[in-house]
């Protein structure tokens, strides 16, 4: 089993629903920090002169590489780990997902920097706000609420709105929204010093769902499974279709293609 | 991660640019033929995971317009995600991304929690209320003392109520009920700043007054004209479904004076001049008449068979023969004969060559053209006949009731019953009393929408009118152009209870708040709607725990008011209230919760009472069964259904002469004792005599000179706006970058470069925006996806309440970003009545802050 994604740009119409369901699905926090903690972000570019003008846009995730350098630079915690057992945070499954083991992270950050993930960044700038880039890995800070929003005392009118840490513990979870999946290595949501990225929702897909973002499309221009199955829709399209993929020069060999053209204008 | 300038080639456009990424190409080929690739990382099993456990439980979304059947997740009382209803017809179980927004506002910590009183006597804005938290038996209580105070002197019709978003069916329990039986005619709709206008496209047309339904299925041309489905006005989710295959199998079309969503993934983009949308349309069918390529079988064709029009010449009237349609000729010798493409250039800025193109390639596709006209081609002074002659290219083309429908009629649900006989003599004469509105005076004629953007400026007029003002999820000062005549009409009156879910800045002026349930999560209703072929009826029913004390305002708040009435002696609403019993047990309701949920079994039961077989869905076996499924959609649309002399204009045809407004119009003068010519100059009109019956070019009315306001302003909505209520979502400001050209966590307004160079600007420069009504000041982008001598904003941001995501500063009432309604003047369509914020009436500065 090899999992990957193809993202029909021709379908996708740059709506958001996708990097809405993720974070829905995945409760991922606020950003904060150069860090976007968007597990579903997007490339959007604007080109060409008045009136020939073109726009698009790029659904992005973790890539699910099969040569991914955020595991070779993953000290991870071989202590930790005990002798002789897989000692990196980030890991393959077996189906093809680049996983992150929570409990072998040290939060260095090592996989978001220079020889790390070539499709994150330590920190974001003001560039990732309009769609020139973005961070398929974000990092929880040491000694960090990890959702600060939900912890939050103050209220806008005191005693009249509400607040962060009242609705939180009104409806009894650490946010008000948690969707609580199970977790085994993951968890839904994430403590204070280690990374976090797409998980492919492993979650589901390892239960016959799709992946949330994929779900929810209503263009359906994700498609999701597994590409060594030879009548699956993806290794159909990967089969007769031109594909491409982010930063081949980098030999990541990513698992999540791009097919068609967002803009039917030359 | 930065895209290389390769892969973005690859990814927008240019066919020729697969050609640079052949290597890449290649190599992404041959190792798939290579079979599974050996991973150099040994691969580790995860420990099982498995989805959250919950429930789909049926709702309906209020985001936008179109009231989506949705799903939420529920886990445990909680409401957790959000899908189309999966048995829905018109968004094929999905939703637009606005709908996925419903949790985060739902839990919204800037919510409301308890009633509150205003404590501090000043009102205006920036101004601090003061709010204090109350009960809901003390809140109720005072503002039922002073409705009570209205009706004891005799003057019920200082009640004035305003609604914002709102049930359709519920609202007849508020909007349609209380100002009758309590006796005012002083309420008004939020419809009038939406997109009244557009309707009156089809309505003088086409005698349909109402949003128009599209077959996106068979529709192989599509031509998007001052609207962007693919982020807002009608069936969102289902167009963009369908849209990839539009692009695919025919062509795309977008008239809009920014680079919207639809222009970045069309064929042809006609960036307009904004409000020449009439000139263009002109051109158009210049084109397809000229070069003989209408719709035989809908319009007809000359007696002969020689085409004669001819530009510049005009044709005897009796050398055509029409078949569903009326006044072709008359079109043509009134307006079209000198609507050449050189004309349509020179005023619209779109070149003859492509005007011609893009009519040709509409009458290539006949009647499977789709011309589906939205708000931005209609809500200006002057917007009636740019609605209309926008709207009438469908006629030419024989797409009416092809792939442009009226749209399906829904599922029969239960009427309320009547009240007249609760309605006293006090109320009645209290309900002939309009004072705050315009609507029908001479200059105002109103025939589609009374104008509540005009409401402040009566008040303001006459600052006795109003002494008790009610109003529902409505923020007029910040969703009406010229907001700051809200702020000041809302600072004079005495007394206003708003009810809704954060402290907005329409709030700000209230003296007692009511906290609202969000409806799609916490409210109960029937919502009716239609799409793609079929209307339903879908139902919201509170399956979460309500984590506020917020209160459904048509139906809890209004129960509990009625009883407060009655027991200070005005039992005439509660004892109406009490007429609409439930279905099946034949009771009325013991308190407002009950009657919230008795309310929609009423309404419902015609679908699920098993008393009659409605056509459509297969038949629902009982409540329980509706509440499970959420939804019951009517039959199929039926093709052609106008056709055959059954248009509800004047002639029975579809009119290309309107005797239908000419009716219309003839009546107001009469009431006037005058003509119409006369009417359409006081009201802002350029047309005379008969022109005034055929669809048209106006030119642009604009406030504000070239020489002290050059740049023409261009105002539009984001794509993830639930109306003017989600600003205050993390997740809205994180993905505003979805607009195209706009900045997440910011506000831009977007200017061309080349003005940019001119003015020296730069992106990141702080600008104000200045024009006649006021001036705003926020961030520049410059961006080619604008005409220079035009700027771009997106409505939605620029609040200085709500919330403190939503504002900068909430406690010191500073905005984030602004308010394009702050300089967007006070101005209307008043053939329609609807309020002016397209077509470039707005002349505006831009100088460094
Ligand atoms: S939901 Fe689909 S159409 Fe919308 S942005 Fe995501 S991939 Fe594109
Ligand atoms: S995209 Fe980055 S984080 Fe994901 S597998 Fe590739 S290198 Fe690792
Ligand atoms: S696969 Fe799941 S985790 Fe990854 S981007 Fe999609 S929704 Fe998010
Ligand atoms: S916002 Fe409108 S289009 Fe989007 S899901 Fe809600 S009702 Fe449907």
């Amino acid at each position: 089993m090899k999992l990957g994604m193809v993202i029909d740009l021709g379908r996708c119409v740059g709506c958001g629903a996708c990097a809405f369901a993720c974070k829905a699905e995945n409760n991922t926090r606020n950003r904060a920090d150069g860090q976007s903690y968007n597990w579903a972000d997007f490339l959007i570019h604007s080109e060409g002169t008045f009136p020939n003008t073109r726009h698009m846009v790029m659904p992005v995730l973790c890539n699910h590489c099969d040569e991914p350098p955020c595991i070779t630079i993953c000290p991870g915690n071989p202590e930790k780990a005990g002798k002789g057992k897989p000692y990196r945070a980030l890991f393959k499954t077996p189906e093809g997902i680049t996983l992150h083991n929570p409990e072998l992270c040290v939060g260095c950050g090592d996989c978001q920097r220079a020889r790390g993930c070539p499709y994150s960044h330590e920190k974001l700038g003001p560039s990732s706000l309009n769609g020139e880039t973005y961070s398929v890995i974000s990092l929880n800070p040491a000694e960090d609420e990890a959702q600060p929003f939900w912890v939050d005392k103050a209220s806008a009118i005191p005693g009249g709105t509400s607040s962060g840490a009242e609705v939180s513990a009104k409806v009894g979870t650490r946010i008000p929204a948690m969707n609580a999946w199970q977790g085994g290595e993951l968890q839904p949501i994430r403590s204070d010093d280690v990374i976090e990225k797409c998980t492919f929702c492993y979650h589901r897909v390892t239960n016959g769902l799709q992946p949330a973002c994929v779900e929810v499309c209503p263009s359906q221009a994700r498609i999701f499974g597994d590409q060594q199955d030879p009548n699956s829709k993806i290794s159909q399209i990967l089969k007769k279709e031109k594909t491409f993929r982010l930063k081949e020069e980098k030999g990541t060999k990513p698992n999540v293609y791009y097919v068609g053209k967002y803009s039917p204008r030359a | 991660m930065r895209l290389t300038r390769r892969e973005f080639i690859r990814a927008s456009a240019a066919s020729a640019a697969w050609m640079l990424g052949g290597s890449a190409l290649a190599a992404a080929q041959a190792k798939r033929k290579a079979g599974p690739v050996k991973n150099a990382f040994v691969p580790r099993k995860a420990r099982p995971s498995t989805p959250a456990k919950g429930e789909w439980v049926a709702s309906t979304c209020q985001g936008c317009t179109q009231w989506c059947a949705i799903q939420m997740f529920v886990q445990g009382g909680r409401i957790t995600r959000v899908r189309g209803n999966e048995f829905s017809k018109s968004n094929h179980g999905y939703c637009c991304p606005r709908g996925h927004l419903i949790p985060q506002m739902t839990y919204d910590p800037d919510r409301i929690k308890v009633p509150m009183k205003r404590t501090n006597a000043a009102k205006g804005r920036g101004i601090d209320p003061k709010f204090v938290p109350i009960s809901w038996d003390e809140a109720i209580t005072i503002v039922a003392d002073k409705m009570i105070q209205l009706r004891t002197a005799g003057e019920p019709e200082k009640l004035l109520y305003l609604r914002g978003r709102y049930g359709p069916i519920t609202q007849d329990l508020l909007y349609g009920t209380l100002p009758k039986i309590f006796g005012t005619g002083n309420y008004f709709s939020h419809s009038a700043i939406c997109a009244e206008a557009e309707k009156m496209g089809p309505r003088f047309t086409q005698g349909y007054a109402g949003y128009r339904d599209y077959d996106l299925e068979k529709t192989n041309c599509l031509v998007l004209w001052g609207t962007d489905p693919l982020a807002s006005n009608r069936q969102v989710p289902n167009t963009i479904h369908r849209f990839h295959e539009i692009v695919a199998r025919g062509a795309v079309i977008t008239v809009d004076p920014r680079l919207s969503n639809a222009a970045a993934k069309s064929h042809e983009w006609l960036p307009v001049k904004p409000g020449t949308d009439g000139a263009l349309a002109g051109a158009i069918a210049h084109v397809i008449l000229a070069e003989g390529l209408w719709n035989r079988e809908f319009v007809g064709d000359f007696k002969d068979g020689k085409n004669l029009f001819v530009a510049g010449s005009t044709v005897a009237e009796d050398a055509f023969v029409e078949k569903e349609t009326s006044g072709l000729v008359k079109w043509w010798n009134l307006e079209l004969k000198d609507r050449t493409p050189a004309f349509g250039e020179k005023e619209s800025g779109i070149p003859a060559d492509q005007i011609v193109r893009v009519a040709r390639t509409m009458a290539k596709h006949g009647p499977t053209t789709a011309v589906w006209m939205g708000p931005g081609a209609a809500m200006w002074p002057r917007g009636t006949y740019a609605a209309m002659a926008v709207y009438a290219l469908n006629g030419l083309l024989g797409s009416i009731d092809v792939v442009v429908w009226e749209g399906a009629s829904g599922p029969k649900l239960n009427k309320f019953p009547s009240k007249d006989s609760f309605i006293d003599e006090l109320a009645k004469k209290g309900s002939k009393n309009h004072v705050t509105s315009n609507r029908g005076h001479k200059d105002m004629p109103g025939l589609q929408t009374s104008s509540v953007n005009n409401v402040p400026n009566e008040i303001l007029k006459n600052p006795g009118a109003v002494k008790v003002l009610l109003s529902t999820f409505s923020n007029f000062n910040h969703s009406g152009t010229g907001a700051d005549r809200w702020n000041q009409a809302l600072s004079k009156i005495p007394f206003f209870a708003h009810m809704v879910t954060n402290p907005s800045e329409m709030t700000q002026f209230a003296d007692i708040v009511l906290p609202s349930t969000h409806n799609s999560s916490e409210g109960w209703n029937i919502v009716t709607n239609m799409s793609n072929g079929y209307a339903y009826a879908s139902i919201q029913q509170n399956p979460i725990k309500r984590v506020f004390e917020g209160k459904q305002e048509e139906t809890e708040v209004m129960w509990l008011l009625a009883q407060k009435l009655k027991a200070k002696g005005f039992p005439n609403l509660a004892d109406y209230y009490d007429t609409i019993k439930d279905p099946e047990t034949g009771k009325s309701a013991s308190n407002e919760l009950e009657f919230a949920e008795l309310v929609v079994r009423f309404i419902s039961a015609p679908i699920w009472d098993g008393k009659e077989v409605q056509k459509g869905d297969a038949p629902i076996k009982g409540w329980a069964e509706f509440k499970a499924r959420g939804m019951f959609s009517g039959a199929r649309y039926p093709l052609k259904k106008g056709w055959g002399g059954k248009f509800k204009t004047e002639t029975k045809k579809f009119e290309f002469y309107s005797a239908t407004l000419k009716k219309a119009l003839d009546g107001h003068a009469k009431k006037h004792e005058t003509t119409v010519d006369d009417i359409l100059a006081v009201s802002g009109y350029t047309a005379k005599g008969d022109l005034a019956f055929v669809p048209h070019y106006e030119v642009p009315k604009r406030h504000g000179s070239m020489e002290e306001f050059p740049f023409t302003f261009i105002d539009y909505k984001s794509r993830l706006n639930r109306e003017g209520r989600s600003q205050n979502l993390p997740w809205y400001q994180e993905f505003k970058k979805v607009d195209p050209g706009d900045v997440s966590w910011g506000d831009v307004v977007k200017m061309n470069p080349a003005d940019g160079a001119k003015l020296g600007l730069k992106t990141g420069d702080k600008v104000t925006i200045t024009s006649q009504a006021g001036s705003i000041t926020t961030e520049l982008k410059l961006w080619e996806g604008v005409r220079p001598g035009t700027v771009a904003k997106c409505y939605g941001q620029g609040h200085w309440a709500y919330g403190r995501v939503a504002s900068r500063d909430y406690a010191k009432a500073v905005a984030l970003g602004a308010n394009n309604n702050e300089i967007l003047v006070d101005d209307y369509d008043r053939l329609s009545g609807a309020t002016a914020r397209n077509g470039g009436f707005t002349g505006v500065r831009i100088t460094k802050a």
